[in-house]
């Protein structure tokens, strides 16, 4: 009997233990299982972006004249690493002598509505904020470069050092603090406006209201909320012309390969 | 002349991409995996018993396969240590990223292979358990036996319906695993060479392909230098030839479809493809498609696949075929320009993740578990027994 009584009391303590291992898988799973990554579950600032705004720009490219100067200011606001940019203004030029015309393109993270590169993302380290900013989360990337591929503006890139996905997040760190932009502040042309969408009062809202506007690649069905007025038709969508001709003269001076770099043929 | 035929590209920034070698490599694992799956089931579900005799080894080389492959997407990894984020967080994005359930799958593909090998072999591991004279490899046969050590009609029967409930399971799983690895690329429309709906379509009958050729390779080697019956099964390799035949067949019609409309019939994205074909013709349409896929098809289906020797080498082109698709598609794909102008090339490191010998590493893995693998199974006795009083063993 006594043999019995034990077993019976082996028993029900197994049972309890495994009831309770499995309320509290049940529970850590729960707060696991909320489907987003700490910053949004805590909901951080940082994070949650400001209430009711819906961030963009206007890029006004009848006033860029190429400086780069949102290039250098981006570099230094966001100590972007060595050959990596989250924003630059391509140089092209159309059309054969006498008929030649400059086009100047600044391009950025275009903080899509529908951003494809967060669909894809399988950690949830990037993602949209609330007023539209799309942000990646350094702590939680696992580096798998799936929304590298999946962003059709190449607008993502591998920090050397933090080894996660970095990109242009339009300084939200700036505009969380009532600034605008590095690259807006020291636009010389006055070309790229920042501000809210939602409001339409704002600078953004009566370009848009007030000029024909385009956006890039517009088939990818991203809708990116980066306008442009006067984007030349030649490089509105994937971009066809000669390689790159700093790449070239790369390989004239004779510097060493990149892992990725312009095919010659 | 037209505006886009005139433009040069004075600046901009030449963009990285993420995926290298490891990703290729992967995808042809996993490919093979499945095809060595399906090839198992042929005998393990449907019951063709001309396939009996390679079943057992199959079905181990395919688990194999799928432990070596994911080696590959950990390495590909900048951040491997943050593994475990992947369970954590993120399943929000559950439905729209391909990633985040191709992972569950190919978790539970293994798995389930493993138990189906098992259970084939229970026998063998209570026998062994049996025989075992240290208490730790009587302990560890019962593990392998699954710890059912009764082996009575009733107990074999269950093993076997539960073993054909799980080839039955494991056929569309198997299917799955390698069909959401095209998921992946296919999902990504921002690129005009992966973005097609037939991309899984198109990697299921490539990985047909590149696994009968695989196990066209080994089987001979196998059977001749580890088997007891030291020789090559010419009517074995005959079959398999013909099969592999068939997938070729298959595969290329898929591929006729995909590119007969990916180019004249798909808008903007079109005119790409044709530059990217145009750059990349040689290694394409001769290589790739004649001598990696025409020229072996010719072969098994003329007399020469009587002959060992030409199967076998028929069975290498095709796998080192599949593995160069593999490498243009996800390679030269991320080679197609999207704010950049022309085509991007690739040099893969030598040392370090994501390299040349990251890779071979990998492949020195796979041989290392598959011979620990045919240790510790008794594919061989297996094989040897289904020779024995029939016709099969005569080359």
């Amino acid at each position: 009997m006594d043999e019995e009584k034990k077993s019976m009391k082996r028993r029900s303590f197994v049972k309890g233990l495994s009831a309770w291992l499995l309320a509290s898988g049940a529970a850590v799973q729960a707060q696991a299982f909320s489907g987003k990554i700490p910053g949004r579950d805590e909901e951080d600032q940082r994070y949650v972006g400001q209430e009711g705004k819906r961030f963009g720009m206007v890029v006004d490219l009848r006033k860029c004249v190429g400086c780069q100067a949102c290039t250098g200011a981006c570099k230094v606001e966001n100590k972007t690493p060595r050959h990596h940019f989250r924003t630059w203004v391509a140089e092209y030029e159309r059309g054969e002598y006498p008929a030649v015309h400059k086009v100047f393109l600044p391009q950025l993270c275009n903080h899509c509505a529908s951003p494809s590169c967060v669909k894809v993302c399988p950690t949830g380290a990037t993602f949209s904020r609330g007023d539209g900013v799309v942000m990646v989360d350094d702590k939680v990337c696992w580096g798998c470069g799936y929304c590298v591929n999946a962003c059709p503006y190449d607008k993502r890139y591998f920090h050397p050092q933090s080894k996660t996905v970095d990109k242009c997040t339009l300084c939200a760190h700036r505009l969380d603090s009532g600034l605008l932009p590095a690259c807006v502040e020291s636009c010389v042309g006055g070309a790229r406006v920042a501000g809210d969408l939602n409001d339409k009062k704002s600078q953004v809202s009566r370009l848009l209201a007030g000029f024909s506007t385009a956006v890039l690649q517009p088939s990818q069905g991203n809708r990116p909320q980066v306008y442009y007025i006067g984007l030349d038709g030649s490089v509105q969508n994937q971009v066809r012309g000669t390689v790159n001709l700093d790449d070239l003269a790369r390989m004239r001076d004779g510097k060493p390969r990149r892992e990725w770099q312009t095919a010659y043929k | 002349m037209e505006i886009f035929e005139s433009l040069f590209t004075i600046s901009s920034v030449t963009p990285d991409r993420p995926w290298g070698l490891n990703i290729p490599n992967y995808f042809w694992f996993t490919g093979s995996s499945a095809a060595a799956f399906i090839i198992a089931s042929f005998a393990h579900v449907f019951g063709i018993r001309k396939y009996k005799p390679v079943a057992g080894f199959s079905l181990l080389l395919a688990f194999v396969l799928l432990v070596a492959a994911p080696l590959n997407l950990i390495d590909d990894l900048r951040q491997p240590g943050r593994l475990f984020n992947f369970f954590l967080y993120g399943w929000d994005h559950f439905l729209t990223s391909p990633m985040k359930w191709g992972v569950l799958l190919l978790m539970a593909y293994p798995l389930l292979i493993l138990f189906e090998a098992l259970l084939l072999y229970r026998t063998h591991f209570v026998h062994k358990a049996q025989e075992a004279s240290s208490a730790l490899a009587r302990g560890f046969y019962r593990l392998m036996a699954l710890g059912n050590m009764r082996l009575d009609e009733a107990a074999l029967q269950k093993d076997e319906k539960r073993g054909f409930v799980l080839g039955a399971i494991g056929i569309p799983l198997a299917l799955s695993v390698h069909g959401y690895t095209g998921y992946i690329l296919g999902a990504v429309q921002a690129n005009p060479l992966w973005s097609t709906p037939l991309m899984p379509v198109l990697f299921l009958a490539s990985a047909m392909v590149s696994g009968a050729g695989l196990l066209i390779v080994l089987l001979p080697i196998v059977q001749r230098y580890f088997s007891p019956m030291q020789r090559v099964d010419g009517d074995m390799m005959l079959a398999l030839a013909r099969l592999l035949g068939w997938f070729i067949v298959i595969d290329l019609v898929v591929r006729f479809f995909w590119l007969t409309f990916a180019m004249p019939f798909a808008g903007d994205s079109g005119y790409t493809l044709v530059e990217y074909f145009r750059h990349h013709f040689v290694g394409v349409v001769y290589v790739e498609y004649l001598l990696c896929l025409i020229v072996p098809m010719i072969i098994v289906f003329s007399p020469l696949a009587k002959r060992v020797g030409w199967v076998f080498l028929a069975g290498l082109i095709t796998a080192v075929g599949v593995w160069l698709f593999r490498w243009n598609t996800v390679v030269g794909g991320q080679g197609i320009g999207r704010t950049a102008t022309g085509f991007l090339e690739h040099t893969p490191h030598w040392f370090g993740p994501d390299s040349i010998t990251a890779i071979m590493a990998n492949w020195g893995a796979f041989i290392a578990i598959l011979a620990i693998v045919m240790l510790i199974f008794p594919w061989d006795r297996e094989m040897a027994e289904h020779y024995q009083g029939e016709h099969h063993g005569k080359e």
